[in-house]
């Protein structure tokens, strides 16, 4: 595990980078392991590294911004890797970097990314060969191996820095952390990949439906999470656990925080938009119930009604 | 001898699982005859077998027991005994022979209904095990023992359970005039409304009685709970019942019709003439109960009118004696809910208030919380029925889809279809 970076600078890596990055690795995963998997026999394209679809590793380019302290990456682009010199094509590397640099004027080669589950030893080589463009590269990794369980990004930034290891000193790759920022195009594109909206706004009960369910999983989510929680401090009360002094800190000071406004006209307004709400649903439902009613009469008529209508006694009734 | 004795092993042997406890109904049928004949030792052997582990043999003999006209004084109190402690699962199997059993006890314990009283609500809280949502036709007996002992509680503890299945139409009304009676106890009258008008608007063939008289108190306790009297019965009466019902009542309608003029000692007048019939129909409480609170429409119709009012203004709208009484009844009003007011003493002024209901307590809540569930459920019974009914063959038959898809039916009827040439 590589330690943390101790260059003081804060990363704001843009979910576009993601998205290309996970795009770029399931295009070429699916071209080389097609769904008709009956031709053993395609041409590789050169920028994969191994034969085996899971670890196939795809290569590119990030770039981005620097603005004093605060490394910002807003976009990438793939690059050719040579499987034979295991290394980038640089000539190629220079003419998007040309591309680019036409079209995002405040954009440089910030670094370079790159998918599997942990860094490896040649990628400090192709790191030390961009290092003549930009002096301090940065690694973008991304761990393509879906897991379930796991709740954050698998997406790592590695720093280079220079320890002293066995007496020589050598450049090793440090972890740094990073947070994600996103531009208004981006979280409509992302809401859009995460939930499958309809693209043409589809009707107001599909939207209604897709709404309330967001919110449904938002809470589960959010209830799951306290309910571990409180397990684990009511084994703690007990003594299954040792006693954690800083998460217990940690669990105070987010109960404190929680009531936002304690005053009694929030209590009053908070009753009374609840209350609202569920008036409103006792509504719907009463009007749900009596529809469901209405067709079970209507059935009920059409099977039991006896034939002759048409008696004195208006006969509107099942039976006599 | 003989015969008893292999019965009583084999009731004591085979009381175990449910393969054995079929074999075990099928002998006592084959053994009822013989039972009823032996009284002798009968009880004899009820002494040898637990009622809460044999209860399939002990219900038989039981019913041998009583089946003639004279019962010995123990047989009463046994079969108390063995209706608290019987398995139901057992009982399940004879369900008829339990019903009998417990008919013939409470028509003996009738003089005495206080002892009857919990061992008929345990005989139909283990008949309503095996079908919660079912009428059986426990349920009206043991509503009558209850208004016969007065135990009005114990009896609505009954009525609170939901019926969605009616087996004999007969059980159903005098379980829903028996419930409505024993609300009018316990001063319920919107519940008791609800029942009796379920029986004026059950489907019937011919009028019996038991409508009629649910419609004489269903008209007073109209107008007790909500002072609205109509002279025709709701829409979705029968025909039957709309024709015939109306003939017998004329007392009640007469009492309804003055009711509405709102005049107090007109009511009174109407009432002393027609007491007998009341009396008859032992409706006079209930007569006397819907005079008194014919005070208190009126004095609801005058919150509608003024804001504030004076107590003997009060008292001479609604004809009450003097202003002590008014403000009795006001008070009595206010605690009661029905009406908000502030009464001032000092210069005998009553003001009007609204509802001060601003429906945004954490009770309400709870309130409404429990009315939407309840609404769910409802909801889920009735998509039930709905399912239900779709797949019934009568509905299938007559609608239009069950027409459509019999004109694609091909294999079985040549005849109609002419065009149709091989």
């Amino acid at each position: 595990m590589a330690p943390s970076s101790s260059s003081g600078l804060t990363f704001k890596l843009h979910p576009l980078v993601i998205l290309n990055i996970s795009d770029h690795f399931t295009r070429v995963k699916t071209q080389l392991n097609p769904p008709s998997s009956s031709c053993s026999t395609r041409n590789i394209p050169t920028s994969i590294h191994a034969a085996s679809p899971q670890n196939v590793r795809v290569y590119g380019c990030v770039i981005g911004a620097q603005r004093g302290r605060t490394v910002e990456i807003f976009n990438s682009f793939e690059l050719v890797f040579d499987p034979n010199t295991d290394s980038i094509d640089r000539s190629f590397l220079e003419k998007k970097q040309e591309l680019y640099q036409k079209v995002f004027p405040g954009f440089y080669v910030l670094g370079w990314y790159s998918t599997g589950s942990d860094a490896v030893e040649y990628d400090m080589l192709i790191h030390k060969a961009l290092m003549d463009i930009n002096e301090s590269p940065v690694y973008v990794l991304l761990n393509p191996a879906i897991n379930h369980s796991q709740k954050d990004l698998p997406v790592t930034i590695y720093e280079s820095e220079f320890h002293v290891i066995d007496g020589i000193p050598q450049p090793i790759f440090v972890n740094a952390s990073y947070t994600i920022e996103t531009v208004e195009a981006e979280r409509i594109s992302v809401d859009h990949v995460a939930h499958l909206k309809p693209s043409d706004g589809g009707s107001a009960a599909t939207q209604l439906a897709a709404h309330l369910t967001g919110i449904h999983s938002a809470i589960k989510m959010l209830n799951s999470r306290i309910r571990v929680l409180f397990q684990y401090l009511v084994a703690m009360q007990k003594g299954d656990i040792p006693c954690d002094n800083s998460l217990m800190r940690q669990a105070a000071s987010l109960l404190r925080s929680l009531p936002a406004a304690h005053s009694e006209k929030f209590n009053d307004n908070f009753l009374m938009e609840y209350n609202d709400k569920l008036l409103m649903s006792y509504l719907a439902m009463i009007t749900n119930c009596t529809s469901n009613m209405n067709e079970v009469v209507d059935k009920f008529r059409t099977a039991y009604k006896k034939n002759s209508r048409t008696g004195p006694t208006g006969s509107r009734f099942p039976f006599i | 001898m003989n015969k008893m004795e292999a019965l009583i092993t084999s009731i004591q042997g085979l009381s175990g699982s449910l393969g054995d406890l079929c074999a075990l109904h099928a002998r006592l049928r084959k053994a009822e005859d013989s039972l009823r004949i032996n009284s002798n030792v009968q009880l004899s052997i009820l002494k040898q077998l637990d009622p809460s582990i044999h209860s399939l043999g002990y219900l038989y003999i039981l019913e041998a027991s009583t089946s003639g006209p004279v019962w010995k004084k123990k047989a009463t109190l046994l079969i108390a005994q063995f209706i608290n402690c019987c398995d139901a699962g057992q009982i399940r199997l004879a369900s008829e022979k339990f019903v009998i059993l417990c008919k013939r006890f409470k028509d003996r314990v009738f003089k005495d209904p206080l002892r009857g009283v919990g061992p008929m609500l345990s005989a139909v809280r283990k008949l309503v095990q095996v079908s919660p949502k079912r009428l059986t036709a426990l349920h009206p007996d043991c509503l009558q023992l209850c208004l016969q002992a007065k135990c009005y509680l114990a009896g609505f503890s009954i009525l609170s359970d939901d019926i969605v299945e009616v087996d004999e139409p007969r059980d159903f009304h005098l379980y829903c005039y028996y419930g409505g009676m024993i609300c009018i106890g316990l001063k319920g009258f919107q519940k008791a409304s609800e029942l009796l008008y379920n029986v004026v608007t059950a489907p019937m063939h011919e009028v019996n009685s038991i409508a009629f008289e649910a419609y004489k108190k269903y008209i007073l306790v109209n107008l007790i709970h909500s002072g609205q009297f109509s002279n025709s019965l709701p829409k979705c009466a029968s025909s039957v019942a709309q024709k015939n019902l109306k003939n017998w009542c004329t007392p009640y309608y007469e009492v309804g019709n003055y009711y509405n003029d709102g005049k107090i000692s007109e009511l009174e007048a109407v009432v002393v003439a027609y007491s007998s019939d009341f009396e008859n129909d032992n409706n006079l409480g209930l007569v006397k109960q819907a005079v008194a609170s014919l005070y208190k429409r009126n004095i609801l119709r005058l919150t509608q009118k003024y804001l504030t009012l004076s107590l003997e203004d009060i008292a001479n709208m609604v004809q009450l004696p003097n202003a002590k009484e008014a403000e009795m009844h006001v008070l009595q009003m206010i605690q009661d809910g029905q009406i908000h007011a502030l009464i001032n003493q000092k210069d005998g002024m009553v003001r009007f208030l609204e509802d001060p209901e601003q429906y945004k307590t954490s009770e309400m809540i709870d309130v409404m919380d429990s009315v939407i569930q309840r609404t769910i459920g409802l909801s889920k019974n009735l998509i039930a029925m709905d399912n239900s009914l779709s797949c019934d063959p009568l509905y299938v038959g007559k609608s239009q889809v069950g027409r459509e898809r019999q004109r694609y039916d091909f294999g079985d009827d040549f005849d109609n279809f002419p065009h149709f040439s091989m």
